[in-house]
């Protein structure tokens, strides 16, 4: 039968219908969009790199160097536990990335060495017999550690690059250990590549507790200094906007200094002297306390350095506060409770688990854990993204009105019409595609689509083809059509799915524009099995009931 | 109606296609010989998506490019080959710059960009040979933040650790043999922006380490292998083992024969030409599958014609489709030759190229291999009668 059903027809316009619904966010104008909800605002297609300019790097970030070091600490700590609990050691070596080695003088202290081994550590995996004891990370505890790496970079990738948050860049994980950091409309990239190595600038200070008694009047000595605190800032950037904005934008930056003196925001009298720099803390986390209900708590470690100089200041300040200060404001005060020596400590307050992991991220993000190396660059300026839309957009109108032309004048108005009318409603259903999974339009994507237009059309060949020849076999035009599309389904469908696969595999193992190219032609392969077979038929089934023809003009 | 549809062929063309098949597979061999010949003997022209290395795009600020003060400047600069073309118009150029190695080399000219753009007290010097260790000395004593701005005008991004610390006028940074090679790309970058000077105005920049650019040509290769077995494997699912085989054949044509256009033009290989590799692969088995479809059908039909008598049948009967559906894909490529710009020059060639070969292999090497390959329509007739009675 050719006739759809109704609720079939129905179906048909419905699903069009939506997808004109998806399609439209594209092409209306900002001040409309503005008073749609904001879900339906987001149904749009992002323009590629190539194509509205900007700069993409994939960095490789060096996690093998990061767990040396990782395990040359280890190493540092078990050594210093070892002698603690009195087990004699022949060697400690730490083999590339993988292990840590510990060599006994005595087998018997085995037990008593691991169990030491245990309090430093208890996550590595022990191995080895007799006096060798090897421990070394699971698969499973390595990808956590790698993965942790890689996302802590990119939290401080994140932080350096968008420091205004109004560039919007894409940064994601890519693999086991790369990173894709994408900036949208950016031409010179000597700042971005700047940015990328800023180093937030992490420091421990003591509170200068005489002066913050005395009040904020009171005179401050030359070995202090005020510094903003960060909820201070925060507090600033609601109540005063322009005060912030100003700030932000002050060229040369202004001094914690300056900023307290003109803007009067939260301030805190620190010691200009750095106790400890973000240089030698090695990791913050979140975590919670052992004992009395379990608080979140920031715990922290630093390198054998920063251990030892942070031992012998706090040992000196119980019951002061100690400032943290990372770029120019202060992020945290606690109270030094006890002499922290061992190289880690924990910040203990009334926080919220969300607030511990703010603060771990902020303490953390001081240094990159890893050395982070660019091992592909694509730079587009924003003119040669206008020439290639240009160019795209010529070539897909042009391409459109080729194929338009040539089936016209093969399949005659009506057959021709109806097949260049599904080609298009195609490429709507395409940008529909696009715009509901967010898919980035490139270059090599317009190429796509110009594909799509050419092969959309090869269906509605094929179908029109046999419809012709049962036409010729002396058929009815009602039955030659009805035929015409249930036998040429077969061939449809085997033909697409081919160029189906070659998509979906080039999605695979492509990357960057290429997927874009991909993402179109395979989009545009699916919809048009659509276009091409359904709506078709159910154009051609309306004109039928309303023309009568004695004889099909094809 | 005044308007007519207009038949491209007569509705029922008798032309014997596969009479020719001797010739057509001279034909193909030669091509596919000369193909091969040429990938051996001259190679592919790889973009530096595979082969790594630097692709800028520089636009004269008054008139057309000097192509040839370019290249005798950029030549001579010690970033080893540089290649300039006119791209899409007189006014524009392409520099494509060799992949650079993380020799002394690349650490003298990290030097000359360090003199350039931080002033003439800078020296960079490499480190021990077993290391990619690269040491800076700084006219005065500088502190880390002052160090990390520093080296970022090479191009180098460090971790903060490898910074030194307290002031001082020396940096060694530490870096693997891998690391530095990542690097010269930039310091290349750098040196050549350095150099063309400010009548240029950079448009884009592109540049693949070493590292990316064999993981590209690794998934390509695989890309193109995995596509090829895939599409055979529907194909021979779809139909009988022989027409597997035939779609196999065709399909390696195809590349093959494409691959061989890249040569001959010296039209760059890139990512978009792998694309282009791949969906001419998915596409040109679209006839392959129609003319195979329409066999498989007559066989049923006609259960006395013979075989070369019924492939040529076939092929006449689905004649009009092949070419219409060639045709409007014809069509549109050449928009995207004529009309889609310089970066997608070499993708539209290879495609529209891969459209005409895909038709032909479809008719005489698709089919002929069936001829070749003793497809037994008498076995063929019986499995088909076979699941017709397993349908009812």
């Amino acid at each position: 039968m050719l006739n759809l059903q109704r609720w079939q027809t129905i179906a048909v316009i419905a699903f069009t219908a939506i997808a004109v619904l998806f399609a439209l966010p594209n092409v209306l104008p900002a001040v409309v969009l503005d008073h749609l909800p904001g879900w339906y605002q987001q149904s749009r297609i992002n323009l590629g790199l190539d194509l509205r300019g900007g700069a993409h790097f994939l960095l490789e970030a060096d996690l093998r160097s990061v767990l040396n070091e990782r395990l040359t600490n280890f190493g540092d700590s078990v050594r210093g536990e070892l002698r603690k609990q009195q087990v004699a050691f022949k060697d400690i070596t730490t083999e590339q990335g993988k292990a840590v080695v510990v060599v006994l003088r005595d087998e018997s202290q085995r037990a008593k060495a691991i169990e030491a081994i245990r309090n430093v550590d208890p996550s590595l995996s022990v191995s080895g017999s007799g006096d060798t004891i090897r421990l070394a990370y699971s698969d499973q505890d390595l990808f956590r550690r790698k993965k942790e790496v890689i996302d802590q970079s990119i939290e401080i990738l994140r932080r350096r690059v968008d420091e205004t948050g109004t560039i919007e860049p894409t940064i994601v994980r890519q693999g086991d250990d790369r990173i894709l950091l994408q900036v949208p409309g950016i031409k010179d990239t000597t700042d971005l590549k700047r940015k990328i190595n800023q180093t937030a600038k992490l420091t421990f200070h003591l509170v200068n507790e005489d002066m913050a008694a005395a009040g904020p009047s009171a005179a401050v000595p030359p070995t202090t200094m005020m510094v903003p605190t960060r909820e201070g800032m925060q507090e600033l950037r609601r109540s005063n906007p322009k005060a912030w904005e100003e700030i932000q934008a002050a060229n040369p930056r202004m001094s914690p200094e300056q900023i307290c003196r003109r803007y009067q925001p939260q301030c805190l009298p620190v010691l200009k002297r750095v106790i400890v720099g973000g240089e030698d803390l090695d990791d913050a986390k979140s975590t919670f306390e052992q004992q009395q209900g379990g608080r979140p708590i920031i715990s922290f470690t630093f390198n054998a350095a920063g251990g030892r100089a942070f031992c012998a200041a706090t040992r000196a300040n119980i019951g002061k506060r100690l400032a943290i200060q990372l770029d120019n404001e202060i992020i945290s005060a606690p109270v030094v409770q006890s002499a922290i020596c061992g190289g880690s400590g924990i910040i203990t307050g009334t926080f919220t688990t969300q607030q511990t992991q703010e603060q771990a991220l902020l303490l953390r993000s001081g240094a990159l854990p890893a050395t982070l190396t660019i091992i592909e660059e694509r730079t587009v300026g924003a003119d040669l993204g206008a020439d290639a839309i240009h160019d795209g957009t010529v070539a897909a109108l042009v391409g459109t009105a080729l194929v338009i032309l040539l089936m016209l004048i093969v399949y005659g108005p009506v057959f021709g019409g109806f097949a260049s009318l599904a080609m298009m409603v195609n490429m709507l259903l395409v940008f529909a595609g696009m715009s509901v999974l967010g898919a980035s339009l490139t270059l090599p994507g317009i190429a796509g689509l110009v594909l799509t237009v050419g092969m959309s059309v090869d269906s509605n060949v094929l179908i029109y083809e046999r419809v012709r020849e049962e036409s010729a076999n002396g058929r009815s035009p009602f039955s030659a059509l009805a035929t015409g599309y249930e036998r040429a389904l077969t061939a449809v469908i085997d033909s697409n799915l081919t160029a189906l696969i070659a998509g979906v595999l080039l999605f695979g193992f492509g990357s960057g524009p290429i997927r874009g190219f991909a993402t179109s032609l395979t989009l545009g392969l699916l919809t048009h099995l659509f276009t091409a077979t359904i709506f078709t038929r159910m154009l051609l089934a309306f004109w039928v009931r309303w023309r009568r023809p004695t004889a099909l003009p094809i | 109606m005044l308007w007519r549809p207009h038949h491209l062929i007569q509705a029922r063309p008798n032309f014997d296609f596969l009479g020719k098949r001797k010739i057509a597979m001279v034909l193909s061999t030669v091509i596919n010989v000369a193909s091969l010949v040429g990938v051996f003997v001259f190679g592919l022209n790889f973009g530096i998506d595979f082969e790594g290395g630097i692709a800028i795009q520089v636009k004269a600020k008054q008139g057309n490019v000097q192509l040839e003060e370019l290249r005798s400047t950029l030549g001579h600069l010690g970033v080893g080959e540089v290649s300039l073309q006119e791209f899409g118009d007189p006014s524009t150029a392409l520099i494509r710059v060799q992949r650079q190695e993380g020799n002394n080399q690349c650490v003298a000219n990290a030097e000359r960009v360090m003199k350039k753009r931080a002033g003439d007290g800078w020296s960079v010097k490499p480190g021990p040979a077993n290391t990619g260790d690269v040491e800076f000395t700084a006219p005065s004593s500088m502190d880390a933040v002052a160090w990390r701005d520093a080296v970022s005008r090479v191009g180098l991004t460090v971790q903060e650790r490898q910074l030194p610390r307290g002031t001082v006028n020396t940096a060694k940074i530490d870096m693997t043999h891998e690391q530095r090679a990542e690097w010269c790309q930039q310091v290349a970058i750098k040196l050549v922006e350095d150099t063309i000077g400010s009548n240029y105005e950079l448009r884009g920049t592109e540049s693949v380490g070493p590292k990316i650019g064999e993981e590209l040509m690794r998934n390509g290769i695989l890309a193109v292998v995995a596509t090829l077995a895939a599409i055979a494997i529907y194909v021979w699912f779809r139909f009988e083992w022989q027409f597997g085989v035939g779609a196999l054949v065709a399909l390696l044509h195809d590349v093959l024969c494409t691959v061989g256009l890249f040569v001959l033009l010296r039209l760059d290989f890139s990512l978009t030409a792998l694309a282009a590799l791949l969906t001419i692969a998915g596409y040109s088995i679209n006839d392959t599958v129609v003319i195979f479809d329409r066999v498989r059908e007559n066989m049923r039909r006609y259960k006395k014609m013979g075989l070369i008598e019924l492939l040529n049948f076939s092929i006449n009967e689905t004649l009009a489709r092949t070419l219409m559906t060639s045709g409007t894909v014809f069509v549109a490529v050449a928009a995207l030759v004529l009309f889609g710009g310089p970066v997608l020059y070499s993708f539209s060639i290879a495609m529209l190229w891969g459209v005409i070969v895909g038709t032909y292999s479809s008719i005489w090497v698709a089919s002929a291999c069936l001829v070749y390959l003793n497809l037994r329509p008498e076995q063929l007739r019986m499995d088909a009668e076979k699941a017709e009675k397993a349908k009812a």
